[in-house]
């Protein structure tokens, strides 16, 4: 027969844990590029008037013809490492690997140029 | 010719483009409507419209969900031409601007239900008010108009001896005929009333009394059920009608007076057994023709 609970019965003791994890929020909330799905809950115009208003003039919004994704943000430091021929392929190619049109995706990008030059001596 | 402007509804609702997609459809819900234009500082931006709400996630912008390329037209567009560029660029929706401000919406069920009113439902012609607007609407530019006036002949006949639904479809099978023979740029075709037609053409006389020979030439050849003969008489009544505007006769009085000249026309055709008649509105030369 199972314990049956009365009034007299004590309060359940309630116990609370608290854990806390500080980083530093990014502005605008993305690092290099973010993909755009074309049924995201963020549309384009939305993240252009986000990144213009914390970060004026350094991000670019290139549009797509593409059919998961209908633009990408793109931080324009990074264009000049690399010109956007051939870095948004590449991310729009992995991107579209783990995404659906619903979804907005942030890309953090490493580039590594490598140089090796000879001069005479 | 009817305009858009008779449809437009008193109270026009827009949005702004930083507003959600959420709002626009409750917006649309409320007032039982189908799409919202986009107006962002006075200025028509776009149009948001039931099928991109669907489309779209609700906390989206609506400048992120609209239809940038809007499609505006002038409160005098006629029917016939709205529906022209809604089935060009394939949209439900046009929005009607007077220079650069919005006056309202009108939906492709609008002009498809009024263009009804004005059609005849037997032969899908126009009815004899589209072509007396039409007539007029060209004096009113300055055009010179023809008048051509058509009478099946002994319909009265077929009707009895083969019964009403076989004249219902020499009537259908007729203005297939015609309508094939008109060019939509200079002519408007009309089933008048009855067994009658009537068309109003920018042609010169002698070119409307040339088109209104072919008439009459391709329903004798066309191959009847039945082998029953059929035919048609025409008149044609139109030219130097600037004349008839210099004596100071109203334009709707001039229309009156051609179709007038052209039905009696086309009775002496009849009369003559010559398949047209023509008459020159003012110098009242008649010429017969074939």
């Amino acid at each position: 027969m199972l314990p049956q609970e009365t009034s007299r019965s004590p309060e359940p003791q309630r116990k609370a844990d608290i854990t806390i994890k500080l980083s530093e929020f990014e502005i605008p909330p993305m690092q290099d590029i973010l993909l755009v799905g074309k049924r995201a809950p963020i549309g384009p115009e939305a993240v252009r008037r986000m990144v213009d208003a914390v970060s004026p003039e350094q991000y670019e919004i290139v549009r797509l013809n593409h059919e998961v994704f209908e633009a990408v943000v793109v931080k324009k430091s990074l264009l000049k490492l690399l010109p956007k021929e051939k870095l948004l392929p590449v991310v729009i190619d992995e991107g579209n690997r783990i995404a659906d049109d619903n979804m907005v995706v942030k890309a953090q990008i490493n580039i590594t140029i490598q140089i090796s030059r000879t001069v005479d001596l | 010719m009817p305009t858009v402007e008779g449809l437009i509804s008193q109270k026009l609702y827009t949005i702004d483009p930083l507003a959600s997609v959420g709002r626009a459809a409750s917006i649309m819900e409320r007032y039982g409507i189908g799409s919202l234009p986009v107006i962002e500082e006075g200025k028509l931006v776009g149009i948001i419209t039931s099928r991109d709400i669907r489309r779209s996630h609700p906390n989206r912008l609506v400048a992120d969900a609209m239809t940038s390329k809007v499609i505006t037209v002038p409160p005098t567009t006629c029917l016939t031409e709205a529906q022209k560029l809604m089935a060009k660029y394939k949209i439900e929706r046009l929005v009607v601007t007077r220079e650069s401000d919005i006056i309202g919406i009108v939906t492709r069920a609008q002009i498809m239900s009024e263009l009804g009113k004005h059609t005849d439902s037997l032969t899908g012609l126009n009815k004899a008010e589209i072509f007396y607007e039409k007539a007029l609407e060209l004096l009113k530019e300055g055009q010179e108009i023809a008048v051509i006036f058509l009478d099946l002949d002994n319909f009265g006949f077929i009707n009895k001896e083969y019964g009403h639904i076989y004249g219902d479809n020499v009537l259908r099978q007729t203005a297939l005929i015609l309508n094939s023979l008109i060019d939509s740029n200079r002519d408007t075709l009309c089933r008048y009333a009855g067994d009658e037609f009537a068309a109003v053409t920018t042609r010169p006389l002698a070119e409307a009394e040339k088109l209104a020979r072919q008439m009459v030439l391709d329903l004798a050849n066309e191959n009847w059920p039945g082998k029953i003969k059929v035919a048609i008489s025409a008149g044609v009544a139109g030219g130097r009608c600037s004349e008839l505007r210099s004596s100071g006769e109203d334009s709707s009085y001039i229309v009156k007076y051609l179709v007038n000249m052209a039905s009696l026309a086309s009775t002496r055709a009849k009369k003559l057994k010559k398949p047209v008649v023509a008459v020159e509105a003012i110098e009242l030369k008649e010429t017969v023709g074939m």
